[in-house]
């Protein structure tokens, strides 16, 4: 079953990496622009609920990571769509066409990392309540210094005695 | 299910059934009046015996909120070799949020969690206190009739109310040590082979990972060896970092591999509930698996300073002192009467626990730093003291105690003495010995006579019924020596006889000896503590044997020294030789270490006493 | 008439959590509806990444108030795949037990909610005494009422005490035995009956294109739970049942609620009976000292709201480099939501929310 579905991705897209860690994942590595047209495919197989979308920021690396998770209703193979983008200027494509529930997942993406989705209808705040420098999910932000300095010195308390 | 369920719309007065709870008892409990009990594994205020806690830290390392700091007591003693620390550790419930990993990871078992929960007060400073115990605060811990849950707070709380407390079976911590592999008795008393096998890589990095990094053992050590860095790069798989570490205190690993006296494992947070890391077999491992030290070292000594220093004694002490010398640049010299480095650990040691090999690694590596070595040169003899002290800029004295003392019974000039036994066996030609051999003594040195003497007896009399015992003044509870020689001891066969002094060495006929005529000792030490022996001199018992040897302590010869010199030194009451923070003497270019001069008569003792002395010297030297 | 726009805001007596929406209302019609979730963000995900495998596990269950023994278990799930580590066959049928106790409190909770919601004060009054009594052996078991800090890698924390069998039978035989008192005068009520038919409606497909999981699924006539599908702990040594209704609106999803406390009382007696003996812990390196090889895993798990997952990945350090849930509450509450808003009456909006499974710490972690 699983190594069926493997063939086909492989025959149908080139520039793909694909890895079966156990016997019921499928790990798929892509280039950014092949995402939209692998998600749309694998809708038509069955694959059609959109369980997380996630990112990773390997500051090392100086690149981005977006991870699609997609489930099918009636068996247990989960498979983890994963792309990468650069840290400079990020920009990504959405992917409401093909999953309508993609929309609060990259309003989320959009407000803790900073990366830009191209034909959002609405990408405006929706956890946080203010404005930061450098995106708060980011590896970069140091949250000892942001509390300093946000909030006032609270003095330590001292012991009754 | 693919049938359609079915719906049931109720009808109106089917709900009115619930008019008969109008007559029935509430369920709600009308608290205070009516409190409800907590559980017995409820988690709430903390409780912490301080009889029991060591001080350690362990507790504020884990908290995930960093609620736990801990503060210095000064009215408590700390007691660095028996791993006690001076601090407690202080709470703070703004931030504490009872989730009890403090209490699985305490290695003690001190810290509980108790089932009081209440405490409402105007001030805030309130609620950042030090946890004690029913034990040592009598006035806050109340009696059940006392106590009123209208008043319940941090400071009125119910005795005997203990909630969550310790478990080893599912503690963070690993009690158990990963077993050394050793070879076994049977045999082991047939021939020399080294006993203790070692650990391999799989079994060093599972060892090096039940390290909590609490640093007790480092204040417990003489030398304060970096011990919890060394065993991180153990876990981590780095051999050459740990090696790195070693060295910046102790030059010496393969020796002190095999022969330390672990003070850090008495002192190990671990060894309170379960067994100790093993920081010496892990100390080994790392000066096994490099075979080369220079090359994973990359040290080279400094410029040269063009002083020389002479070095008398090649043991621990003089190694050492050798080693951190050339490194600052001068010019060392080492003399020493034996055929090679090691000093009383060469002949000491018997071949089964230190092998000649392990020796000659490290010292061979001392010397290819440039420090210059004359062995089989006896001061005194093939080269006068006073010529030292004309041609070295400064002396060190590393002599150590190599004279055996005797008991001085009638005929014990037919004894043997324990040092000239075992270094005759070692790196002369091998003795001839008896079928049955006594020792008398009940320290190490004795133990490893007896067990030398046994794998003697095996080897020149094999398939022949051969016995050797030992007679001792201490009884079991106060016998010196460690408590695993005595247990390897017993296991190879060896006969014991504690409490018993010798009489008088009894000859045969020809002259030779046939036994040894003992007395019961009624106590060994008198009410100021000092060594008195007393005796019960009607009740006597008679041990046969062939031989008998002598392992009753040692003294330092300071024959070489001339006599003007001699006076000039000033010794402390306990008759060692006084030193002063910089490990000089009371004459100016001599300086001192190692026996001659503490009172642990161990290695590692030496290398810290060294270490001090070679900061002297250097400073000594430059002005 | 006019448009007016209301804020059904954190604080009102029908909405349980800190959730807001804001209406755009014309009469008793709204016309649209945007949710604005926030108020209770405090940012796990970041703070998790700071602190060892061991440290994070009293933080894990704060995320969800409600129900926090499934964090605590999709947690451990992710570690123990990550790290290859082996759990006793005793400490699978623990851990099963006590999750289904904890969806028999969380459901409790739920009908508390709900009741008191719509009026029904004497019903909501008996299911909080009801979730009293489960909680009262949580703290028995673990020595938290609330948050119990059980489950970690490796295992569960202590074993069951002395009794505690006997105590788990009789406690949820005396809630059982309440059943027909509760159909009498809360799911057999006609008042009921005319609150919910047909209100809230959702049709199957709409529900799988949305990306709905959990009762709300289960209410359009689908079989679908990951206790069925990929089976974790111990769910594949008894045999048990999946209940769904056929409608779709809020009538099926409470009577499916319902279906669903009575069948995990069942699946805890069969559990209790065919429980082994031995270890409950396989103890784990050194918290100081365990570093966990590289890769990523996604794990996932049925609460009593729906499929809750995890990814996590490692970078062969001694914490986490990155830690995302997956929370059925945030499909439902954001999306979901806001279609079937639309067209409602303003008296409805507590009457959907709810019947949604609507937790608000869930959705802003």
């Amino acid at each position: 079953m699983i190594s069926a579905l493997k063939k086909e991705l492989e025959s149908a897209f080139k520039n793909i990496q694909i890895v079966i860690p156990e016997d019921n994942r499928l790990t798929i590595t892509a280039p950014k622009d092949t995402v939209l047209t692998i998600l749309s495919f694998l809708k038509d197989k069955g694959y059609d609920h959109l369980a997380l979308i996630s990112c990773t920021d390997w500051i090392e690396e100086k690149e981005f990571e977006l991870v699609y998770i997609i489930n099918s209703y009636g068996e247990k193979i989960s498979i983890i769509l994963k792309s990468r983008i650069s840290r400079e200027n990020p920009q990504f494509i959405t992917t409401i066409p093909v999953f309508e529930n993609a929309e609060p997942y990259e309003r989320e993406i959009h407000e803790l990392y900073g990366i830009n989705f191209e034909g959002h209808p609405r990408l405006t705040p929706l956890f946080l309540e203010r404005e930061y420098e450098i995106p708060p999910f980011r590896k970069d932000f140091d949250t000892r210094k942001y509390v300093e300095e946000f909030f006032d010195e609270i003095p330590f308390v001292e012991e009754n005695k | 299910m693919t049938k359609k369920s079915k719906i049931n719309k109720g009808s109106f007065l089917d709900p009115f059934k619930a008019i008969r709870f109008l007559w029935k008892k509430p369920k709600t409990l009308r608290y205070p009046f009516e409190p409800k009990e907590p559980a017995l594994r409820c988690r709430g205020f903390h409780l912490n015996d301080w009889d029991k806690c060591t001080g350690c830290g362990n507790c504020a390392d884990i908290c995930p909120n960093e609620a736990i700091t801990m503060v210095e007591i000064p009215e408590l003693k700390s007691k660095p070799e028996e791993g006690i620390k001076n601090e407690r550790p202080k709470l703070d419930y703004g931030r504490c949020c009872f989730c009890g990993l403090c209490i699985d990871i305490c290695p003690p078992g001190s810290l509980r969690l108790s089932r009081d929960y209440f405490h409402i007060h105007f001030k805030t400073d309130t609620f950042s206190f030090i946890p004690k115990d029913e034990k040592s605060d009598k006035e806050n811990f109340l009696p059940a009739e006392k106590y009123s849950v209208l008043k319940a707070s941090l400071t009125h709380r119910k005795k005997d109310y203990e909630g969550f407390a310790s478990d080893l079976k599912y503690s963070l911590f690993e009690p158990e040590q990963v077993p050394m592999p050793h070879v076994k008795p049977e045999e082991r008393k047939l021939s020399f082979i080294e006993q203790v096998i070692g650990y391999n890589k799989e079994e060093a990095k599972k060892e090096a990972s039940r390290c909590l990094e609490c640093k007790l053992c480092e204040e417990a050590c003489p030398a304060h060896l970096k011990i919890s860095d060394y065993i991180l790069a153990i876990y981590e798989d780095k051999p050459q970092e740990s090696l790195k570490k070693i060295f910046e205190d102790n030059p010496i690993p393969s020796i002190c591999g095999r022969i330390c006296m672990k003070h850090c494992e008495e002192a190990c947070s671990l060894s309170i509930r379960g067994e100790a890391v093993a920081v010496r077999w892990l100390k080994r491992y790392v000066a096994d698996t490099i075979k080369d030290y220079k090359t994973t070292l990359e040290l080279e000594p400094a410029r040269p300073s063009g002083k020389k220093v002479a070095v008398i004694g090649a043991g621990p002490g003089g190694l050492s002192v050798a080693y951190f010398l050339r490194l600052k640049g001068h010019e060392v010299t080492v003399f020493d009467s034996l055929p090679g480095g090691g000093g009383m650990v060469r002949i000491g040691p018997p071949l089964y626990r230190l092998p000649i090999e392990a020796i000659d690694k490290d010292v061979n590596h001392i010397a290819s730093m440039g420090v210059e070595f004359k062995f089989n040169t006896t001061v005194g003899k093939d080269i006068l003291f006073e010529n030292i002290m004309k041609d070295y800029n400064a002396v060190y004295l590393g002599i150590g105690t190599t004279l055996s003392r005797s008991t001085k019974v009638k005929n014990a000039e037919k004894c043997l003495l324990a040092l000239n036994f075992l270094q005759e066996n070692k790196i002369g030609k091998e003795e001839k010995v008896g079928k049955e051999i006594i020792v008398i003594g009940g320290g190490n040195v004795a133990m490893d006579v007896a067990r030398e003497a046994l794998r003697l007896q095996h080897m020149q009399y094999p398939d022949q019924e051969v016995i050797t015992k030992t007679v001792s003044l201490e009884d079991w509870d106060i016998m010196p020596a460690k408590k695993d020689e005595i247990e390897e001891a017993k296991e190879e066969g060896i006969q014991f006889n504690p409490a018993w002094g010798p009489k008088e060495v009894v000859l045969d006929e020809k002259g030779n000896v046939k036994g040894l005529l003992c007395m019961k000792v009624k106590s060994v030490f008198d009410e100021q503590g000092k060594f008195a022996p007393s005796f019960h001199e009607d009740k006597e018992m008679f041990l046969g044997g062939d031989m008998i040897i002598e392992a009753i302590g040692q003294a330092t010869d300071f024959s070489f020294i001339p006599k003007e010199l001699f006076e000039k030194f000033e010794f402390t009451e306990r008759r060692k030789v006084k030193v002063d923070g910089n490990g000089q003497t009371s004459i100016s270019k001599v300086f001192a270490g190692g026996d001659i001069v503490n009172l642990n008569l161990d290695a590692v003792t030496a290398i810290a006493d060294a270490k001090i002395a070679a900061e002297g010297i250097d400073k000594h030297l430059s002005s | 008439m006019r448009e007016l726009e209301l804020y059904f805001g954190p604080q009102h007596l029908g909405m349980v959590g800190n959730f807001s929406i804001t209406l755009k209302v014309e009469g008793d019609r709204i016309l649209e509806a945007t949710a604005n979730p926030g108020y209770l963000h405090r940012g796990f995900e970041k703070l998790m990444e700071l602190r060892t495998w061991i440290q994070n596990f009293p933080l894990v269950c704060r995320i969800n108030v409600v129900e926090p023994d499934h964090m605590e278990m999709v947690y451990a799930m992710a570690v123990e795949k990550l790290a290859n580590i082996e759990v006793p066959e005793r400490a699978h049928y623990v851990r099963s037990v006590y999750l289904e106790l904890a969806r028999v409190g969380s459901h409790l909770f739920g009908l508390w909610a709900y009741a008191n919601m719509l009026g029904f004060d004497t019903v909501a009054n008996w299911a909080m005494y009801h979730h009293d009594l489960v909680l009262d052996l949580f703290e028995e078991l673990t020595g938290g009422r609330v948050y119990h800090i059980y489950i970690w890698p490796g295992g569960v924390r202590r074993d069951f005490p002395e009794g505690f069998k006997d105590k788990i039978v009789n406690t949820l035989h005396s809630i059982g035995g309440c059943v027909p008192d509760y159909d009498a005068t809360f799911f057999n009520n006609p008042l009921f009956y005319e609150r919910t038919k047909d209100v809230g409606k959702i049709a199957r497909d709409e529900a799988k294109r949305l990306g709905a999981v959990g009762q709300v699924l289960r209410a359009t006539g689908m079989k679908f739970d990951i206790r069925k599908v990929e089976p974790y702990a111990a769910y594949n040594n008894v045999d048990w049942d999946v209940p769904t209704r056929e409608d779709g609106d809020v009538y099926s999803r409470l009577w499916v609620i319902r279906d669903e406390m009575i069948e995990s009382v069942h699946m805890i007696f069969k559990l209790l009976d065919k429980m082994p003996s031995g270890d409950v812990y396989n103890r784990v390196p050194n918290p100081f000292k365990w570093n966990i090889p590289k890769g990523e895993a996604y794990v996932r798990t049925e609460s009593s709201r729906g499929e809750l997952g995890l990814y996590m990945v490692s970078n062969g350090e001694d914490k986490p480099y990155r830690v995302h849930f997956r929370t059925p509450s945030y499909t439902h509450g954001l999306i979901i939501l806001e279609k079937l808003l639309k067209n409602a009456s303003i008296a409805d909006v507590g009457n959907i929310m709810i019947s949604l499974y609507v937790v608000a710490p869930e959705i802003d972690r």
